[in-house]
C-alpha cells in the first residue's frame, strides 16, 4: 500500500475542504432566482422521528398552494429546505447556521423539540432571522428575543392548566405524578400539583425521572406502590412505553393519564405496548379546532380523512402561511422588517380569512386581514407565544384512541 | 456559503482538540475512555459555570475548566488504581461518563436541568465587529488545535512519551525497568482531561447555549471515528480524522441539493448509513488508520512489525 506523506495529508484535506465549497456551483440553476427560501427543520429520526415526514409534507404543500397561486412579493416563490434535525440540540444549531447563511433564509420554521428550539435561538437573534418553534417550554419565548422568536404552540404552563381542571373534573382525591427530566415537562408538571393541592386533593407522590432508561421499575414502583387513584405520568413515547410494561407486569391499578405523544405518537404505543396494556390510558395533546373551518381546509390540502387529527403538521402550515402574509405585508423578504408584522396580520384587527391565497390577496390589495391558521387562531402575544390553541382529550379503548373533548386553557 | 464552511471549520476544530485529547488517552497512553461524553460535558458546564456564576471572564474559565476536568479524570485514574487493565478501565469510564452526565441533566439548583444553559459569553467578542467574529473565533480554535498538536507532538518526543508508550505496550514491563506506573497513568489521564475541559469550552463558547443533549453518547463514537480514521498515536492524522467525520455529516446534507429527487426523511436514514458504510470501508481497507505514530512511521504500509 501507498505511503502516506504530509503532502497526501495536505493533499487530502484540500480536496475535502474544496467538495463543499463546489456544491453552490453543482446546483447554480435553482440557487439563482429570486426565490424567497425557508429553513425547515424537522425531527425525522431520534425520539420525535414520528412527526417529521407529515410536517415535511404539509411545509411542501403549504408552500406549492403559495407558488401555485403567484408566489408573494410579485411572483416570488416560496422554497423549501427540509432537514432532519434528529432531535438533537447541537445538530439543530448547525442546520440554523446552514439554513442562514448557505440558503439566505430569512424564516426558519418547524423546531419541534426545546432543545432544538433553545440552541437555535441566539443564532437566529443575532442573525435578525425570525425563528418559528413547535415547542412548549416557557423558556424560548422568555427574555429579550426582540421580536424574532415566535412559538406556534400551546406554553407548557398552561397544558398543566387544562390537565389540572380535567383532573379536578374527573374526581381523583389523590394522585402520584412523574414526569421525564426535561424542558416542557417540568413547568407541566409544576403547575399540576400547584393547582391539585389548591383544589385540594392529595398528591401522595411527584418523581423526575431520567430518559433512556433499560427500565423503570424503581419508579413505577415508588409512585404506584403508594396506590394513588391516578397515576400522571408526562413523558415521551420511549419511556412511558417502558413505564406501562412495568406497570402492566407489577399488576397496578391506578388509572394513568400522559400526554398524546407519549400514549399515542401516531399509533405507536399501541404497537410498543399491545392494546391490554394500554386500556383505559387518558392522554391530553394540544390540537387543532378541528371544527374549525382553517382546519378543515388543512385535511383537504392533506388529502386526509375528515376524522384525521394531526397534531403538528397544521402548525407548519401556518408558520408558511405567516411568513408569507407577514412578508407580503411588509413588502420585503428580510425578517427584521416583516417581523413586525406578524402580528398584525395574525391577531388582526381585519376580516377573518382561513385560505392562505385568499389572505394573500386580500394583503396585495391593502386590506386588513385576521389569518385564522389550521393548527389555531395564529394569535400571538407580543413576546411571541401563541394563544387560541386548545387541548384534546382522548382515551384509550379496545386497542382504539376514543376522543373525549376539547379544551383551551 | 463561505460562513457555513467557516462555522463548520470551528466545530471541526473543537472536535478536532476532543479527539486529540482521546488520541492522547486512548492512542498514546492506551487508556480507553468511554466517560468521554460526560467529561466533554463537564469541561463544557465547567467553563459555562465560572462564566455565568463565578464571573471569571472566557481566559479564566477556560483554565478552569481545564482544572476541573483534569483534575476528575486524575481521581477516576487513581480511584480505579490497578483495574487500569483496559477492559476494566473502560467499564469505570463509561460508569462516570454517565454519572457527570446525570448529574448536568438533574441538579436544576446548578445546572438548570434539561432546560440548558443559554447566554454564555465568547472570547474576544467586545472587540470584534460581529460580522466578522466567525474569522477570528475560526482563528482562535485553529490556533487551540495548532498548540494542542505542537505540545502532544513534544510530549511524544519527551522521555514522558516513551513511559507513556512503554505503560501502553506492557505496564510490567514498564514497572520493571523502575517506572512509576500509576503515577504516569494519573498524569496521562489528567493531561487528557485537560484537553478535554479545553475543547468542552470551545464547545460552549461556539454554541452559546448548553444542555445535556448535546453530549450524548454518539459523542463518544465520532471521537473514537476521528482517531481511528487518523491513526492511533498520530496526532496530526486525528486532524484529518475530525474533519473527515464532520464533511461526512454536514456534507452529505448537500446530497439533497444535487439529487433533488431524494425525500429528505430518505436523506435522513441515507446519511447514517454512508456514515456507516464509510466506517466499514475504512475499516478493511486502512485499519490502522491514515497516519501513524511517529516511532511507526518507516513502517506505514502497513507490513509485518520488524522486531528490533
Amino acid at each position: 500500500m501507498k505511503k502516506f506523506t504530509r503532502r497526501d495529508v495536505l493533499r487530502t484535506l484540500g480536496a475535502a475542504a474544496a467538495t463543499p465549497l463546489s456544491a453552490p456551483f453543482l446546483n447554480l440553476a435553482h440557487a439563482q432566482g429570486a426565490n424567497i427560501p425557508i429553513g425547515v427543520a424537522l425531527p425525522m429520526t431520534g425520539n420525535a422521528g414520528a412527526y417529521g415526514p407529515d410536517m415535511g409534507e404539509a411545509a411542501r404543500r403549504t408552500a406549492d398552494l403559495i407558488n401555485k397561486a403567484g408566489g408573494i412579493l410579485g411572483g416570488r416563490k416560496l422554497e423549501l429546505f427540509i432537514e432532519d434535525s434528529e432531535s438533537s440540540a447541537s445538530v439543530a444549531a448547525n442546520l440554523t447556521q446552514k439554513f442562514i447563511n448557505v440558503h439566505k433564509a430569512q424564516s426558519l420554521v418547524g423546531y419541534w423539540g426545546t432543545p432544538e428550539g433553545m440552541s437555535s435561538r441566539p443564532i437566529a437573534i443575532q442573525n435578525k432571522v425570525v425563528l418559528m418553534v413547535s415547542s412548549a417550554a416557557n423558556a424560548i419565548t422568555e427574555g429579550d428575543t426582540q421580536g424574532y422568536i415566535w412559538r406556534f404552540q400551546m406554553r407548557a404552563t398552561d397544558w398543566g392548566i387544562v390537565i389540572s381542571r380535567a383532573a379536578e373534573r374527573l374526581g381523583f382525591k389523590s394522585v402520584g405524578v412523574m414526569g421525564l427530566q426535561n424542558a416542557f415537562v417540568l413547568p407541566i408538571m409544576k403547575v399540576f400539583e400547584e393547582r391539585m393541592q389548591a383544589a385540594g386533593r392529595k398528591v401522595v407522590d411527584s418523581l423526575v425521572y431520567n430518559p433512556e432508561q433499560p427500565s423503570y421499575r424503581a419508579e413505577v414502583q415508588r409512585v404506584f406502590g403508594k396506590k394513588p387513584e391516578a397515576v400522571f405520568c408526562f413523558g415521551l413515547l420511549p419511556d412511558f412505553v417502558s413505564i406501562m410494561r412495568e406497570v402492566y407486569r407489577g399488576g397496578f391499578d391506578s388509572k394513568v393519564v400522559s400526554l398524546s405523544i407519549a400514549a399515542d405518537a401516531e399509533g405507536k404505543f399501541i404497537q410498543g405496548v399491545g392494546a391490554q396494556a394500554a386500556e383505559g390510558i387518558r392522554h391530553f395533546q394540544p390540537m387543532p379546532d378541528v371544527a374549525a373551518p382553517g382546519y378543515k381546509r388543512f385535511l383537504k390540502l392533506m388529502g386526509a380523512p375528515a376524522d384525521r387529527i394531526f397534531l403538528f403538521p397544521p402548525n407548519t402550515h401556518d408558520q408558511i402561511a405567516i411568513t408569507a402574509l407577514a412578508m407580503e405585508k411588509a413588502k420585503s423578504p428580510m425578517a427584521a422588517d416583516w417581523s413586525k408584522q406578524i402580528m398584525a396580520v395574525g391577531n388582526g384587527p381585519g376580516e377573518q380569512v382561513d385560505d392562505i391565497v385568499e389572505a394573500l390577496k386580500m394583503v396585495r390589495a391593502g386590506k386588513n386581514v385576521n389569518f385564522q391558521g389550521a393548527g389555531s387562531t395564529c394569535d400571538f402575544t407580543a413576546s411571541g407565544d401563541q394563544l387560541g390553541r386548545g387541548m384534546g382529550q382522548w382515551v384509550i379503548q379496545g386497542g382504539k384512541q376514543v376522543f373525549v373533548e376539547y379544551a383551551k386553557p | 456559503m463561505i460562513s457555513f464552511i467557516i462555522l463548520m471549520s470551528i466545530v471541526i476544530c473543537f472536535s478536532a482538540v476532543l479527539a486529540l485529547a482521546l488520541n492522547f488517552q486512548w492512542g498514546s497512553g492506551g487508556m480507553v475512555n468511554f466517560g468521554l461524553a460526560g467529561f466533554y460535558a463537564l469541561g463544557a458546564y465547567a467553563c459555562a459555570l465560572l462564566m455565568l456564576k463565578g464571573g471569571f471572564n472566557t481566559f479564566f474559565a477556560t483554565l478552569g475548566a481545564m482544572a476541573i476536568v483534569a483534575v476528575a479524570c486524575g481521581l477516576v485514574a487513581i480511584v480505579t488504581l490497578r483495574v487500569t487493565e483496559e477492559d476494566y478501565f473502560a467499564i469505570v469510564t463509561l460508569g462516570v461518563g454517565e454519572m457527570l452526565r446525570l448529574v448536568a441533566l438533574n441538579e436544576d439548583w446548578l445546572t438548570k436541568g434539561a432546560l440548558g444553559l443559554s447566554g454564555i459569553e465568547r472570547p474576544f467578542n467586545d472587540w470584534v465587529a460581529p460580522t466578522s467574529y466567525s474569522y477570528v473565533m475560526l482563528g482562535f480554535c485553529a490556533l487551540m488545535v495548532a498548540a494542542t498538536v505542537w505540545f502532544l507532538n513534544k510530549l511524544a518526543r519527551s522521555p514522558f512519551g516513551r513511559v507513556v508508550r512503554a505503560v501502553r505496550e506492557d505496564d510490567v514491563v514498564a514497572a520493571t525497568l523502575g517506572k512509576h506506573v500509576l503515577w504516569a497513568r494519573i498524569r496521562i489521564f489528567a493531561i487528557g482531561g485537560a484537553l478535554i475541559g479545553l475543547a468542552g469550552s470551545l464547545h460552549a463558547f461556539y454554541y452559546q447555549y448548553i444542555d445535556p443533549t448535546q453530549f450524548s453518547n454518539i459523542v463518544i463514537a465520532y471521537a473514537f471515528m476521528a482517531v481511528i480514521a487518523g491513526g492511533r498515536g498520530a496526532y496530526l492524522g486525528t486532524i484529518l480524522g475530525a474533519s473527515i467525520v464532520m464533511v461526512l455529516l454536514e456534507g452529505s446534507r448537500f446530497a439533497k441539493d444535487l439529487i433533488p429527487s431524494l425525500s429528505s426523511d430518505q436523506l435522513a436514514a441515507i446519511r447514517i448509513i454512508i456514515i456507516g458504510v464509510g466506517l466499514i470501508a475504512l475499516l478493511i481497507y486502512r485499519p490502522q488508520g491514515f497516519l501513524r505514530e511517529y516511532r511507526l512511521q518507516a513502517n506505514l504500509s502497513g507490513s509485518k512489525q520488524q522486531s528490533p
